[in-house]
């Protein structure tokens, strides 16, 4: 039986889609699994958990093309504080971006670690327009492939898996600026003002 | 204008001229992006955290030519630059546009740069090969028109930032 540490890495963890994505894999894993939060100061309290689990599942947003200051950084912990047995890593990464694909090198960049460390990598779940698909009518696809990455996690698979809203492109990105319209109309912000060409001077 | 950009001091105070600016991004205090949002849908074009960070990515924008500096860790930039790098989104709307049939955020007033990179560090081949897919993706979302990674150990970090400032000159 495999026994499952998740670790959201997200900035915003508490409130993250990457949370929404470790509860739905959580619902539907048929492992024991044991969820935490990485945060500024537990890094070194959450690698001494990591002791005893089978694998380990990273849940991540994509940052500036690669994995987010908050994994980098607790990457560099678990690197020194390694567990005695070490876990197979798997990891979901999500971008709001259109293309899951667009999260390649951050799955390659915790493969590297894995294979400077000695930790066996398992499989990976990259998901595009990770930033709004569980609001819309396809959020059963990401529901499902979650559900496939826990089946491959249980068995032992290594397998890339990816998936995004099926619409054309164009459709998209259409979908996508009245998703941030009625963001920033929340906030009493107009579309004007957001799509303002100027930065701050300092 | 041109940038150097670093995430650890360089003694290279006779290399700047009117119209480069050096940063030393170690002596700031920038916190990690937290993800909030408020530069595209509260306060666009404007980090809601008031630290050294604001000082940074305007120059980020209006720069024409920069020099990234960075150790290297996990195939992509140490602490120190990644978090700036994060930190610099409010130069980005919220909107997404296609850029060469990918999709990718709208830019707000950011001049199109020619990047070097000056990549330090006892890196291997493969953690050079996902350096350079990662800084391949970061042309489309960093503005870059081209690019150069200049791969050297710790040691040759500033003998390497002279001479891409030399190359800037002809």
């Amino acid at each position: 039986m495999a026994e499952i540490i998740i670790l959201n890495a997200s900035p915003r963890a508490p409130k993250s889609n990457s949370k929404l994505y470790a509860d739905i894999f959580i619902k539907n894993c048929k492992e024991k699994t044991e969820y935490y939060n990485i945060s500024k100061n537990n890094h070194t309290e959450l690698c001494g958990k990591i002791n005893g689990f089978t694998d380990l599942l990273f849940v991540f947003p994509l940052y500036a093309d690669g994995i987010p200051s908050t994994l980098l950084g607790f990457l560099k912990t678990l690197e020194k504080n390694p567990p005695e047995k070490k876990p197979t890593v798997s990891v979901i990464v999500n971008c709001g971006f259109f293309e899951p694909a667009q999260n390649d090198t951050a799955v390659d960049m915790v493969k590297l670690f894995c294979a400077q460390n000695g930790f066996p990598f398992g499989s990976a779940l990259q998901i595009g327009s990770g930033e709004a698909i569980l609001d819309t009518p396809f959020r059963s696809f990401a529901e499902r492939k979650i559900k496939m990455l826990a089946g491959c996690i249980s068995d032992g698979k290594q397998r890339v898996l990816k998936t995004t809203m099926p619409l054309p492109k164009r459709i998209f990105i259409r979908a996508s600026t009245s998703y941030w319209l009625e963001y920033g109309r929340k906030n009493g912000v107009t579309e004007e003002e957001m799509r303002t060409m100027s930065i701050e001077k300092f | 204008m041109k940038l150097i950009l670093s995430d650890t001091p360089l003694n290279i105070s006779s290399e700047i001229s009117n119209g480069i600016k050096y940063i030393d991004l170690s002596e700031l205090k920038i916190a990690n992006c937290v993800g909030c949002f408020g530069c595209w849908t509260k306060t666009p074009g404007k980090c809601v955290i008031r630290d050294d960070a604001v000082k940074v990515y305007p120059l980020i924008a209006a720069s024409d030519a920069v020099i990234y500096v960075s150790r290297i860790k996990y195939g992509g930039y140490d602490t120190v630059m990644k978090t700036m790098l994060e930190r610099a989104i409010p130069i980005q709307m919220a909107f997404i546009r296609l850029l060469d049939g990918e999709t990718h955020h709208v830019q707000r007033a950011v001049a199109l740069k020619k990047a070097v990179i000056i990549a330090y560090g006892d890196t291997g081949e493969e953690e050079r090969e996902v350096f350079r897919r990662l800084v391949e993706r970061n042309a489309k979302n960093m503005s870059f028109k081209s690019w150069r990674i200049v791969f050297v150990n710790e040691n040759e970090t500033e003998s390497a930032v002279r001479e891409a400032v030399k190359e800037w000159r002809k």
